[in-house]
């Protein structure tokens, strides 16, 4: 039984995995802004469905309810407003392919690098795990959601606090831009 | 005081009151009690249960006869001539044993009938009504053309005479 | 204690859960437009629907003559109407449906899928009853005496699980209202994403006291907690209360039902994001409104209105345990109090106007959020002094 919902869990890894690279496959290629969204929508929904085979509920649960339900939504809300068919003619999307060229190629290099270590290199010396004294009480398996919040609030407090503090002068400088236009 | 009128929705909590005092009257009468209480409160179940109409409502014209089974009209021509409409013909006769002039024909084209009642307000010897019959759809034009006699038309119906209708009392 | 089950047999009892708790759900939308039918009409001083099954001829005729001939409203007089709703169902199903020539096609036929998948995806995370509601009979192949458990998934983070994928609900309406390539539509979408997202604020925060009352994310576990109030001081009352009147509301506003359907506004905008929509295609968005508007009784229930025990917000501590049937927990009490919340709903509808777009805002950012932050607070420190 465990072994069988193992194996299983591995092979929904792949598959939602393949269809996740899907989806970014034709975000990038679709024509339209909003079908493209639609894949990106896609394609967040099949990255919490690796976290889920993978057994990181609270993981995967908070990546649909923070990308799927609120940041994909406002960028479809943008989208759909931008009639984006008048700017096609001028060709403005593809004033950067070639710089774009170069950067996925730096990308692809990258991650090849990350992954060639991650499969055949030495394992980790140091994974991102919490601290024992931390965990005490916890069977972190079945309450992953308590076991984050340890993490978050009692070990990487300060990088967390600071992250908030970063999202929320992104917020206020996004105000001030726009204001600037109006005055 | 604001801030608590604001927490505290007491217009909505009213709004509630009312239509839930109002669904609570309907739940409990329209399925239990009879159907004459159902009538009183809210829409009436029409053709299962007769229609309460006004003593005043206007239906169908009606030609009345006296205790004798006489025919009241006496042939003034009054409501011929006051109808708007000039939906009534009146052929004057005259019968044997009755001094008043009788009406051999009299004739009413309730296709162009308005329901005015000019007809009977002017009626000097109270020998016509409209009576409470409301349900005048026909198939044919000729069954619109009503008279003393003929085709099982007449008008002499006395009131009410809808299937459906009920005079308030 | 049930023998461990193999995978055929998790699958096989997985979509018997399935199964039931859809063929429910498909039971109960149509009794609630029924029942809206008729509770909108009684609240208004009309009988609603009772034109099928009320009359002397036809297939109820012998159930009704009788009692109209004696001058009595037929036996079972509220039922009358309720074949309505087969009329309905029928009508959407063979209804053609039509797909406007400038639409984008594809995200046309997705809109009202996704809306759909949404809102019954729900349901797997919803605990009915906790614990096992009954074992399978012996004798049955394959899945005899296996248990029928309170939920379909047992979630550990069931809570953000319905919510994350409520959210999603939203992208039905929004994508809808942009295929359609019409103005109403696209209106009430941008209404409907900018309402829907703003609302989501408040219904969150309405529900974390909730969840620090309780401790868990666990569906099952924070209904138990909450209504018996075990380890919680008596003042949990307090937050619970509040934070009922909270999620109701922002509840409300994510099913886009009066008072706050701006989305399908029909006097400013047609029918809004479904204006151009028709058939079976509408009958989704309509099934997915009226689910959604189960979850969101559900999940009142469960969290603040006493869950599978009779005293809402953690009032059950009065009755002891010990006390027969009163005292324990009842899939009859969570369906009557959802069944109460839902006619909430309706009675709603029936005495409230629409709210205008700003005050709409104006009730979520202003009112909403402040007093849900408040409640929160309330909470926490109920949680840590007492």
């Amino acid at each position: 039984m465990e072994h069988q919902l193992e194996s299983l869990g591995r092979n929904l890894f792949a598959v939602f995995g393949l269809l996740a690279l899907a989806g970014a496959a034709f975000m990038v290629v679709s024509k339209r802004a909003v079908h493209s969204v639609l894949a990106f929508l896609f394609t967040m929904l099949c990255v919490a469905g690796c976290y889920l085979s993978m057994d990181a509920e609270f993981l995967g649960v908070a990546q649909i309810l923070v990308y799927a339900g609120g940041i994909v939504v406002l960028f479809l809300f943008v989208v759909m407003l931008v009639e984006l068919t008048k700017y096609k003619e001028k060709d403005i999307f593809h004033t950067q392919s070639r710089a774009a060229a170069v950067a996925v190629i730096a990308g692809v290099v990258a991650f090849a690098g990350v992954f060639k270590h991650a499969f055949f290199g030495p394992a980790s010396p140091e994974a991102l795990v919490l601290r024992p004294e931390l965990a005490q009480g916890l069977d972190v398996a079945h309450q992953n959601a308590q076991a984050i919040a340890r993490g978050l609030f009692a070990d990487y407090l300060l990088p967390f606090e600071i992250l908030s503090v970063i999202l929320l002068v992104a917020l206020v400088g996004a105000v001030v831009l726009a204001k600037t236009e109006r005055v | 005081m604001r801030l608590l009128k604001t927490l505290i929705p007491g217009d909505i909590a009213a709004g509630l009151a009312l239509t839930g005092k109002y669904f609570g009257k309907v739940f409990f009468s329209a399925n239990r009690k009879k159907v004459r209480a159902h009538l009183k409160h809210f829409t009436q179940e029409y053709p299962e249960i007769p229609v309460r109409l006004a003593p005043r409502f206007r239906g169908r014209l009606t030609l009345l006869k006296d205790e004798q089974g006489e025919i009241k009209c006496v042939c003034c021509l009054a409501c011929e001539k006051i109808c708007p409409t000039q939906v009534i013909t009146i052929e004057k006769g005259k019968m044997e044993g009755r001094k008043m002039p009788y009406p051999v024909r009299y004739d009413f084209e309730m296709e162009r009938c308005i329901f005015c009642e000019f007809c009977v307000e002017s009626c000097g010897f109270d020998s016509i009504i409209l009576n409470h019959q409301f349900e005048l759809a026909a198939y044919n034009r000729e069954d619109f053309s009503l008279g003393m006699e003929g085709l099982g038309q007449n008008m002499f119906a006395p009131s009410p005479v809808g299937k459906y209708s009920v005079a308030e009392d | 204690m049930p023998p461990p089950m193999n995978l055929l047999q998790t699958i096989v009892m997985g979509l018997i859960q399935i199964v039931a708790v859809l063929i429910v759900v498909f039971i109960m939308v149509p009794l609630l437009t029924f029942a809206e039918r008729k509770v909108i009409g009684y609240a208004q001083v009309r009988l609603g629907a009772t034109r099928t099954a009320s009359g002397t001829r036809g297939f109820t005729a012998s159930l009704n003559r009788g009692m109209w001939a004696m001058g009595k409203v037929p036996v079972l007089s509220f039922f009358r109407g309720l074949p309505v709703f087969v009329a309905d169902a029928v009508k959407l199903i063979t209804k053609e449906d039509i797909i406007p020539a400038k639409a984008d096609r594809a995200v046309f036929t997705l809109a009202p899928i996704l809306s759909v998948v949404a809102a019954f995806g729900v349901f797997s995370a919803i605990a009915y009853y906790p614990g096992v509601m009954f074992y399978m009979p012996k004798s049955w192949p394959l899945i005899g005496g296996l248990p029928f458990n309170g939920a379909i998934a047992d979630v550990n983070v069931g809570l953000l699980f319905i919510l994350g994928l409520a959210s999603v609900g939203v992208y039905g309406i929004v994508l809808g209202a942009w295929a359609s390539n019409s103005k109403y539509p696209l209106l009430g979408g941008l209404r409907s994403a900018a309402q829907i997202v703003s609302y989501e604020v408040p219904l969150t925060l309405s529900l974390l006291p909730a969840v620090i009352l309780a401790g868990t994310l666990n569906f099952k576990d924070m209904s138990v907690i909450l209504s018996t109030g075990q380890g919680m001081s008596p003042l949990a009352v307090i937050p619970l209360f509040i934070g009922f009147f909270i999620y109701l509301t922002c509840g409300f506003a994510e099913t886009n039902r009066v008072p706050f359907d701006l989305p399908e506004a029909e006097t400013e905008l047609v029918a809004g994001f479904h204006t151009e929509y028709s058939g079976m295609k509408f009958g989704f968005f309509y099934l997915a409104e009226y689910a959604n508007m189960i979850v969101v009784s559900c999940l009142a229930t469960a969290f603040f209105f006493g869950g599978y025990y009779l005293l809402p917000f953690g009032l059950q501590r009065i009755i002891p345990a010990s006390v027969p049937f009163l005292g324990h927990p009842s899939f009859l009490f969570f369906m009557a109090k959802v069944s109460l919340l839902l006619f909430v709903f309706i009675w709603v509808r029936a005495t409230l106007p629409r709210y205008r777009y700003d005050q709409l805002m104006d009730v979520g950012w202003k009112y909403l959020i402040p007093l849900s932050l408040v409640n929160l607070f309330i909470a926490a420190v109920i949680r840590y002094a007492f």
